[in-house]
């Protein structure tokens, strides 16, 4: 058989067997692409469309914000972004090498950036102008510029908590972020389909959705009144070298927010350089313990219950024995207010007057008006990270708490809290919530959406509402207010003093003076608070301190906003004889200069006052600053002496400074205008006599 | 053996054969004008060349369909002796080129030709030839089968060196086909294939890189970006091409997605741009070829006949499967053309020739 070679029949066999054999594997594989090109298609496909379609970025026009009079707050300019064209870049690291000295930025980063497998990146976002510049003129290869907008703030630091401010892509605090949804719009993007190089496609389907720019916010907040509060609270945080001052205005028959402020600030175009701290909007994020701006709440309860007569006597010894507890008044150290009427404990903040209607009440009674206030409750506020305060819960309460609670002690609650509250009073019973923003408006200027007063409840009768506003303008114009007392308005206010609490009690020396008011009592156009954050200078008393800061801000105020003065019954000017303060304390030259509506101001170290300018027995215009030197028990002023201990000027005005440093025997050299910022020599070192020290003087807006 | 000149040829064959080749530059020009207008700045670099190579394939074609295939016996030794010459030449500076770290090429005057792509033709003759002798006896392992198995695997060897994984496969296959349809005994495939594959395994998989290609096919989302990028891409050109396909000319993935999309992957390009009617036509027309391609064989009037047409047909059968395999995901990533398609111009001019010699085959049918 070998000798005829292979078989043919084999041959055939096979031959007909490979056949077989191929064509059940062609037939396997059309199966195969029958899968792929039709049961999995639509998943293949989709995924396919992901590869090849790739989306530029239109970022939108952010919102401009703009004051209740169409003032810019903030704007938005367009910057250039510089952006990288990997494909087109021949050379990355020498792009690299290039750039990174113009960009501020690490090489190794930038050729990272620049050798991503992208269509584009973003190399740099919004750069200054001349930083583009010098980019356009490196004319590199595959670098381009894309148009952006930058955010601005065009008063720097005014309004900065309110205004927050906004990063590369998004608001970050204050209402940037509160508002972010309006104001930043939605981006737009081009959608286009490219090759795996990043290269768009010959025929690709290119697709443009564009941007829609943000809504523009106006503001119920007032520029100039803005301004107005910012300097005073300037001035107060540097006379009285406090860690915080703040203050909220509000508009106390609409909710309309006139005003938010808090120094120190930062300026919202750097906001980078400023600790996180001082971006908290702390007027409406604080919480901290009211003291006697508390007891507006206790009386106008009382009022509203029918408990609260005016007239009918009340017996203060200086301390009140709640439950087996002393609580004392601010008064004990005198022997307490004595032999008053109901009247006066108002005028005279005296707690075991307050403890009383809060017993008369009760608990339930007590505890149900402050709810209604609006306390332990948001306001609602358009601005982010409000505070909610801490009050007792009810089974918590025993007497002690009762009595506490009812001259505001025990209860932490946040200044818009006790703002709302006061409004309430104020505008004839209704708790209504605070507002910011006062309008929406798209690019083109047309209203989009438009806030309205919004009454949360009523709280108050009209009555009562109008007796606790009559009760409150007699706080100022008879009692512990009398330093914000303005000729001419009826104002209604309330002076607060609590002690900070912290580590299980109280700290002492740490102490928030607060005001709270409002103008013209009648018909109030503007109801302001104001708090002194642990102040270090001067006196202790918020009569003191925080008092004359209101009284600057509202006359200032009511002057722009042309609030018409009344024509006082006796045309002239209140007049007050200054009381002999030598050899008395501090405290209680407080309170003596308090009851006849004058201002302390002190200078050296030590409790006793052992000098005073205007001298006893002048006649002087209400809430005259009298200018006391105090020393350690004993010590008097060392005239003869060859060395003499050099004052600490800060904050004083130049007449002052000029007459503190007439009683040490120096001199002043002045430059500058405003309240002392800088001295030399320094204080608390000595000096020859007829020394001149020279005082820088500065304004307190700058 | 009796001439008998005035028979036609296999019309079927010579029409499917145009047919096939007519698509293949239509796919060619549409695959790669962009490639070749972004890195060559010719949009007709590749057509140029497939149609000059069609041309002489044509000429190559219509000579030998003329030219009485037994007198093909009589170059044997001396076109396996060119062979061996121009398998080495590739490793000669100068006249070898080398591209992307491959050794495949020769230049002839501007022009670069495969030598491998001879080979698949040559071992086919010469094995069809050496089985064909009536002194053979394929039941002895040694005297019958070694020696076209030993052949056959200098050429493997060398062309794997290359590398060309693909042609050395599809050539070793090719050979194996024409031993078993010349009666290769059962115990002797067993023992071939007990010794041979766990050497060809060991050759495949020994590299790291080797074995992870080898297996992505399983799942190429595992490494999409490496080792299943090329067979990721190929099936987003298929899938969206659906049943009907995006439309001749209108293939988003040629747009330097899909790598090779003139060649090796162009059967994944005629997926998308003519959808699964397109592409199943296509492989209803290799079909149709490889049926009459057996039909030669079984009607061929000689030994020699069947065993070179089956050869040829094997050849251009196998090809297609793997790569249609390829390019479906169905089986491991390997380089190999898609005949008559494929931009590449010895494979195209050899692939014609074979249709040539299938065709005079056909001419002496005995029905």
């Amino acid at each position: 058989m070998g000798k005829e070679g292979i078989s043919t029949i084999i041959l055939k066999k096979r031959l007909i067997f490979l056949f077989f054999i191929i064509s059940l594997c062609m037939v396997l594989l059309i199966c195969r692409l029958a899968w792929i090109q039709v049961v999995k298609a639509e998943d293949l496909q989709r995924e396919a469309q992901e590869q090849w379609n790739r989306s530029i970025p239109v970022t939108a026009l952010r919102g401009t914000i703009y004051d209740r009079h169409g003032r810019v707050l903030a704007g938005s300019a367009t910057a250039e972004t510089v952006v990288a064209i990997p494909q087109q870049i021949f050379d990355s690291r020498e792009t690299a090498r290039a750039l990174a000295p113009v960009l501020d930025m690490e090489e190794g980063e930038l050729e990272e950036i620049l050798t991503r497998e992208r269509a584009l990146v973003y190399v740099k976002r919004k750069v200054d102008e001349e930083v583009a510049q010098k980019v356009r003129e490196l004319d590199l290869a595959g670098i381009d510029f894309a148009k952006e907008s930058k955010r601005f703030y065009p008063n720097e630091n005014l309004a900065s908590h309110v205004l927050g401010f906004a990063g590369v892509d998004q608001g970050l605090a204050g209402l940037e972020v509160y508002y972010e949804d309006e104001l930043g719009g939605r981006d737009g993007r081009i959608i286009y389909q490219s090759d795996a190089r990043g290269m768009q496609m010959p025929q690709g389907v290119q697709q443009y959705i564009p941007s829609e720019p943000g809504h523009d916010l106006v503001l119920t907040l007032d520029e100039t009144i803005q301004f107005i509060v910012e300097r005073e609270l300037n001035k107060a945080l540097m006379e009285y070298d406090a860690k915080n001052v703040m203050a909220i205005a509000v508009n106390p028959q609409t909710g309309e927010v006139l005003s938010i402020a808090k120094k120190p600030d930062y300026d919202p175009n750097n906001y980078l350089d400023y600790p996180e701290e001082s971006w908290h909007i702390t007027p409406i994020f604080a919480t901290f313990e009211p003291g006697s701006t508390f007891k507006l709440v206790t009386l106008a309860a009382s009022i509203e219950e029918n408990l609260y007569n005016m007239e009918e006597d009340f017996y203060c010894s200086g301390s009140m024995n709640v439950a087996g507890s002393r609580i004392r008044c601010w008064t004990s150290h005198k022997g307490g207010h004595g032999s008053i009427d109901f009247l006066d404990v108002v005028k005279g903040s005296c707690n075991p007057g307050f403890i009383t209607m809060g017993q008369r009440l009760g608990k339930e009674d007590l505890f149900k008006y402050i709810y209604a206030f609006g306390f332990g409750a948001r306001t609602g506020i358009d601005l982010p990270g409000e505070g909610l305060g801490i009050l007792f819960k009810p089974e918590q309460v025993g007497p002690v708490e009762l009595a506490t609670t009812s001259f505001g002690q025990g209860v932490s609650v946040t200044p818009i809290q006790q703002v709302m509250a006061v409004a309430a009073m104020a505008n004839g019973g209704d708790l209504i919530k605070p507002y910011i923003v006062k309008e929406f408006r798209d690019a083109d200027g047309n209203l989009v959406r438009e806030s309205e007063a919004q009454v949360v409840r009523e709280v108050l009768s009209g009555e009562t509402s109008q007796m606790v506003s009559h009760i409150m303008e007699k706080v100022v114009s008879e009692g512990s207010g009398l330093n914000a007392y303005i000729d001419g308005y009826r104002v209604a206010g309330k002076t607060g003093t609590a002690q900070k609490v912290g580590g299980g009690g109280y700290l002492a020396g740490k102490n928030i003076m607060s005001f709270i008011g409002f103008a013209p009592a009648e018909d109030p156009q503007v109801l302001l608070f104001v708090a002194v954050d642990e102040p270090t200078k001067g006196s202790m008393w918020a009569s003191q301190i925080a008092a004359p800061v209101f009284r600057s801000i509202m006359v200032d105020v009511l002057n722009y906003l042309d609030v018409p003065r009344e024509s006082l019954e006796e045309d002239e000017i209140r007049t007050v004889r200054v009381p002999d303060l030598v050899g008395s304390s501090v405290d209680e030259a407080s309170a003596l200069l308090q009851d006849q509506g004058l201002l302390i101001k002190m200078v050296g170290e030590g409790d006793i006052i052992t000098r005073q300018t205007p001298k006893p027995g002048a006649v002087v215009p209400l809430q005259t600053s009298i200018l006391v030197y105090v020393s350690e028990e004993g010590k008097e002023v060392d005239k003869d002496g060859e060395e003499v201990l050099v004052p600490d000027l800060q904050g004083k005005s130049m007449r002052e400074a000029g007459e503190i440093l007439s009683w040490m025997g120096l001199r002043l050299n002045s430059f500058g205008t405003g309240v002392a910022v800088r001295q030399d020599p320094e204080a608390h070192t000595t000096a020859p006599r007829d020394t001149v020290v020279k005082v820088e003087f500065k304004s307190p807006a700058e | 053996m009796k001439k008998n000149k005035g028979k036609p040829p296999d019309f079927i064959i010579f029409f499917v054969a145009l047919i096939l080749l007519g698509i293949g530059l239509v796919m060619v020009f549409s695959s790669s004008f962009y490639t070749s207008t972004e890195l060559r700045g010719d949009s007709y670099y590749f057509l140029k060349r497939q149609v000059f190579w069609a041309v002489l394939g044509l000429i190559g074609m219509i000579f030998l369909a003329n030219y009485d295939y037994w007198k093909l016996k009589k170059y044997v030794k001396f076109l396996l002796l060119i062979n061996f010459v121009l398998l080495l030449l590739v490793y000669v500076p100068g006249v070898g080129i080398e591209i992307n770290a491959a050794k495949r090429w020769i230049g002839v005057g501007g022009l670069s030709v495969q030598p491998a792509e001879f080979t698949k033709v040559v071992l086919i003759l010469f094995t069809a030839a050496f089985l064909s002798k009536n002194r053979i006896d394929i039941n002895n392992f040694w005297s019958g089968v070694a020696p076209p198995l030993g052949i056959m695997g200098i050429c493997f060897l060398l062309i794997l060196k290359q590398p060309d994984l693909g042609t050395a496969v599809a050539i070793a296959g090719t050979v194996l086909v024409i031993l078993f349809a010349a009666g290769m005994q059962g115990k002797h495939i067993f023992a071939l294939a007990v010794t041979g594959l766990p050497a060809l395994g060991y050759l495949m998989l020994s590299e790291e890189y080797r074995r992870k290609r080898f297996f992505s096919f399983l799942n190429p989302w595992e490494d999409s970006l490496d080792t299943g990028y090329h067979i990721i891409q190929s099936l987003y050109a298929l899938g969206p091409g659906r049943l009907l396909g995006v439309g001749l000319g209108r293939s988003r993935q040629k747009f330097f997605y899909l790598p090779e999309p003139h060649s090796d992957f162009i059967f994944a390009l005629i997926g998308e741009e003519l959808g699964f009617v397109g592409a199943a036509t296509v492989l209803i027309l290799f079909f149709l070829l490889i049926w009459r391609g057996f039909k030669v064989a079984l009607m061929a009037p000689d030994k020699f006949g069947s065993l070179l047409a089956v050869g040829l047909i094997s050849m251009i059968s196998l090809q297609v499967l793997i790569n249609v395999g390829v390019v479906t995901g169905s089986i491991p990533v390997t380089g190999i053309n898609l005949p008559f398609i494929s931009a590449g111009g010895t494979s195209l001019f050899f692939t014609l020739c074979s249709v040539g010699i299938l065709l005079n085959i056909s001419k002496h049918a005995q029905y």
